[in-house]
């Protein structure tokens, strides 16, 4: 699956357990195996604009999993700063460097930056370009979302990223 | 002396002089009576007047309600309960009869106080031979205040150029503190205080339904530390419940859960303890949802969860106005005034109001603006300024979704502006008076009125109507006095005839019936393909639909029986087309004239010049930049250490602009009333000593709600720029004042926010508004026409 083009969407949510509900529907997909994904997150923003990630999901459809490459890619393609607050190494700083530059140069920051203004919640999901219709039939709740394309080569770099950062080797 | 006096010509001449002059003192015989000040009859009563705002028959617990309302309660049980009582259906209109005791048309007030018309019936301008009654207690020993809103002075006179004859001061009151205009934020009012506008309060946790209560209650203390028997009359006009819907979480919290049920199953509620309560008939019947409306149970979570937050906040809101109220009755009763005090406490000026359209809005400006919002979008920006959790707060300016204000008006139909029906005209009223009313938590059901209590408190009195004050003889007032109902739940009515117009929506009332005309309008749409219906030569209001009811035995006007009485719809029209023309309604939607070509003539004023120190402009009144090319310009001494802060700046992050110095650069912001911001900075710093800067717009086109592109200058140098895609076309704020060198109350900018008002640390000479630079005489009369009707729909909202 990393060669394969991944849509990341952001779906903005009013009120944050019907975030939690429709993060639990598409875990669930996945689990089933109706639906295939890199990572997802739970997080939620307060009113002073501090992010937090409430739960996350795995490709196998685990919940709260340890960070792994698929999760870290989420999470850090959504906030670089929260995925150094999740990967406690000592090498974190460089792959929120490597996370910021590949926002900044694929214009991805710019369209997430307000996809989650303060006092919301939101679900981060990267998945298979060809099952948006499925993420956005299950992501039923929000009242916005935001999406934005990452190569799959890109993807790849990333997720090795974070596994090397977790291995304490990334730099 | 009392007795020889002649009441009925104000001012009351000086009496006689009693005694006797000489040369010297020796031998002269003095007469206090000559140097005593005029006093009330003997007997009279104090008199507090309350009024609350956009509220409806259904809101208040003591008429079956589920906002908690202890006052009104209290009030209640120690005096009557009236549950036939009607108001005009919109908020100046209300006020006018009230204050007058005359029909809304007669004194000029068809439409709302923003809206000086061509007409008679909607000039806004209250006339000299029709003063309000309390000019006539001032004029007989009374010392009067009005603290609140006042929405009865025409928004072109409300600056410090006066003129000042239709502001409170100049129509009876001694003491004014509110704001002028149809509704303000709560926690950056613009207040006024007598002549002058004073400003936004910057005490940190301000909130103006508590500060107006502790201003009442100053001014009470006050009266009596220096007269220990004067009578005295406050007026208690309250903001609440008048968008923005601005309350404390303190006070939403009580309310958290307990609109989830949703407003089918609320109405449902509150009409069964209406009936337990027997505020309404137990024959009574619960008019049904109009097809406009959604169900509760069509809606999505989200929605729904949305929808309760903003009636928990609305619920919070006219709860607190209760408890403050509560606070002046205990202070009244603290000086031991109450027992002779008559308190006459009006739930509501009209109906709850439906003007926030179905979804509700996070700003009740792009309704007013005409912005069309989609319902997701509506959501989208509920988010955007903070989610559910900031509805109720100084970040937004809410207003509730229209099929809870129809719950608010539970049993009756429709709402605001619907003078055609009881849900905008009949809101519940109190009146509580210990030394005269022995039927003590008694109800009441003669039909009664707004221009009724002027001539009731005057009666309550022992004072006549005047038939000359200040020299000009004055028309009896159309209002019936209902102290009789005092004494006797079963006398006749005496109030037994009422015409009903506002926007089209017509009533007839007589003895009993009630014919409802209204024009085929749904409340909430003012959009061009909807007037267009109403066009002179299209619309026949004779066309329209009528319904009969006959309301001694159909309280809620739930039986439509016009098929069975066809005498009595046709002689109630015919009633209704002389009392039009009696009392001036004619030409019916006289106060929509600009949406149908008649415009006011063209502005010959282009150039606006404001020195360093002016504050708070009225929203009304700032420069007429909306929808062509304008400039601003300011003269600047930066000194050498640099300067920061607001050259000028109108309203708020909500709608409004900003000429500003921060770190070092010329920034302009602009606030597309909430939805979109654009922002411009110069690309050098701002040099020093002394400098011009200046903030070109050049519109696409003059054109309602025109993009353009905007230059900044320094010292006539390009120095930055950018494009503003959207301008608001007709207004920024309903409240928000324009400043210069400093940005009272809600930033434009919220960058600066914790630094506000952000003063100017430079000098500021002069800031000048260029308004008309390019605009070709075509293009200007076309553009007035339009931004009129823009304003004549922010004016119907108001």
């Amino acid at each position: 699956m990393s060669d394969t083009d991944f849509d990341v969407v952001i779906a903005a949510y009013l009120i944050p357990d019907l975030a939690q509900q429709d993060f639990n529907a598409l875990v669930k997909l996945v689990e089933d195996k109706q639906l295939e994904v890199e990572g997802v997150a739970l997080v939620t923003v307060d009113t002073d604009g501090n992010a937090s990630v409430q739960e996350t999901g795995d490709h196998l459809g685990r919940k709260g999993a340890k960070v792994g490459a698929g999760v870290g890619l989420v999470v850090g393609l959504f906030s670089p700063p929260l995925l150094a607050s999740m990967v406690v190494t000592g090498a974190a700083g460089g792959v929120v460097g490597r996370f910021a530059k590949h926002r900044v140069e694929s214009g991805l920051g710019e369209k997430m930056g307000a996809a989650l203004p303060p006092g919301s919640a939101g679900i981060v999901a990267i998945y298979d370009r060809g099952k948006s219709d499925t993420v956005d039939a299950t992501l039923v709740n929000a009242v916005k979302k935001s999406i934005a394309q990452v190569d799959g080569g890109g993807a790849k770099q990333l997720k090795a990223a974070v596994a090397e950062a977790q291995a304490g080797m990334g730099g | 002396m009392t007795d020889q006096m002649d009441r009925t010509v104000l001012p009351i001449r000086r009496p006689p002089f009693q005694g006797v002059t000489n040369r010297t003192l020796g031998g002269s015989e003095p007469d206090w009576n000559f140097v005593a000040p005029i006093p009330a009859p003997e007997g009279a009563p104090n008199v507090l007047l309350v009024m609350t705002d956009d509220a409806g028959f259904g809101n208040p617990s003591t008429f079956g309600g589920p906002i908690s309302t202890p006052t009104l309660d209290r009030l209640a049980a120690g005096g009557l309960k009236y549950n036939r009582f009607h108001t005009t259906a919109l908020c100046s209109p209300t006020r006018a009869a009230l204050m007058t005791g005359r029909n809304h048309h007669a004194v000029g007030f068809g439409m709302v106080g923003e809206f000086a018309g061509p007409f008679p019936g909607y000039s806004a301008m209250l006339p000299k031979d029709c003063e309000p009654f309390v000019k006539t207690l001032q004029g007989n020993g009374y010392s009067t205040a009005c603290f609140g809103k006042w929405h009865l002075t025409p928004d072109h006179m409300q600056g410090t150029a006066g003129p000042f004859d239709r502001w409170p001061n100049a129509v009876g009151f001694d003491y004014f503190w509110g704001f002028l205009g149809g509704e303000s934020g709560q926690f950056d009012p613009v207040i006024t205080e007598n002549n002058k506008a004073v400003g936004v309060p910057e005490q940190e946790d301000f909130y103006l339904p508590d500060a107006m209560a502790d201003k009442a209650i100053e001014w009470l203390h006050g009266v009596r530390a220096h007269s220990s028997d004067k009578r005295w009359f406050a007026y208690y006009s309250t903001s609440a419940s008048h968008a923005p819907h601005h309350v404390t979480r303190e006070w939403s919290e009580r309310y958290k859960g307990a609109f989830d049920q949703g407003w089918d199953r609320l109405r449902e509620e509150t009409f069964a303890r209406q009936k337990r309560l027997g505020v309404i008939p137990a024959d009574a019947e619960l008019t049904p949802r109009p097809d406009a409306m959604p169900a509760w149970d069509s809606l999505d979570e989200t929605h729904k969860r949305l929808y309760a937050r903003q009636m928990e906040v609305y619920a919070g809101y006219s709860a607190n106005v209760d408890w403050n109220i509560g606070r002046v009755i205990d202070a009244i009763e603290e000086m031991g005034d109450l027992d002779n005090t008559l308190v006459i406490y009006i739930w509501g000026d009209n109906g709850a109001s439906m003007e926030g359209t179905l979804s509700g809005t996070f700003n009740e400006l792009t309704t007013m603006n005409g912005v069309p919002l989609t319902d997701e979008q509506q959501l989208q920006l509920v988010l955007k300024w903070g989610g559910l959790e900031a509805w109720g707060t100084e970040l937004m300016s809410p207003h509730y979704s229209a099929a809870w204000a129809w719950a608010s008006n539970t049993p009756f139909q429709w709402g605001k502006q619907v003078a055609s029906h009881l849900g905008g005209t009949r809101d519940p009223m109190v009146v509580h008076w210990p030394e005269r009313i022995k039927a003590r938590g008694g109800l009441r059901s003669q039909f009664t009125h707004i221009n009724d209590v002027g001539p009731t408190i005057l009666e309550a009195a022992g004072l006549p109507q005047p038939t000359h004050i200040n020299g000009v003889e004055q028309q009896p007032m159309h209002g019936t006095s209902f102290l009789y109902s005092l004494d006797d739940a079963t006398a006749a009515e005496r109030h037994t005839q009422q015409y009903f117009e506002v926007l089209g929506n017509r009533g007839m009332y007589k003895d009993g019936w009630w014919l409802s005309w209204m024009m085929p309008r749904i409340p909430w749409k003012l959009d061009p393909e909807t007037l267009k219906r109403f066009a002179p030569g299209v619309w026949d209001p004779e066309s329209d639909p009528v319904e009969l009811y006959y309301l001694p035995n159909d309280f809620t006007q739930a039986r439509n029986v016009a098929d069975q009485h066809p005498e009595k719809v046709k002689e109630l029209q015919e009633l209704f087309w002389q009392e039009a023309e009696k009392y001036h309604v004619l030409p019916l939607l006289g106060g929509l004239t600009t949406f149908f070509g008649i415009t006011p003539p063209l502005p010959s004023q282009s150039r606006f010049t404001f020195y360093g120190d002016v504050q708070n402009v009225a929203s009304g009144m700032i420069p007429p930049i909306y929808n062509h090319s304008y400039t601003i310009s300011a003269e600047l001494e930066i000194p050498q250490s640099g300067a920061e802060g607001v050259i000028v700046a109108e309203a708020d992050h909500l709608g409004g602009f900003a000429l500003f110095v921060q770190d070092g650069t010329l920034k302009h912001t602009y606030s597309f009333v909430g939805v979109q911001e654009f922002r411009q900075e110069s690309r050098t710093p701002l040099p020093t000593g002394s400098v011009n800067v200046r903030m070109e717009f050049a519109a696409d086109a003059p054109k309602p709600a025109t993009g353009g592109e905007v230059t900044l200058y320094v010292n006539d140098e390009p120095v930055g720029g950018g494009r503003i895609e959207h301008t608001v076309p007709a207004r920024f704020s309903a409240y928000a004042g324009l400043d210069i060198g400093r940005d009272n109350g809600m930033p434009v900018d919220r960058s600066y926010a914790d630094k506000s008002p952000f003063a100017f640390t430079g000098t500021i000479k002069r800031v000048v508004f260029d308004v008309n630079p390019h605009v070709s005489e075509e293009h200007e009369r076309e553009l007035h026409e339009q931004i009129h009707q823009a304003l004549a729909a922010h004016a119907i909202n108001a």
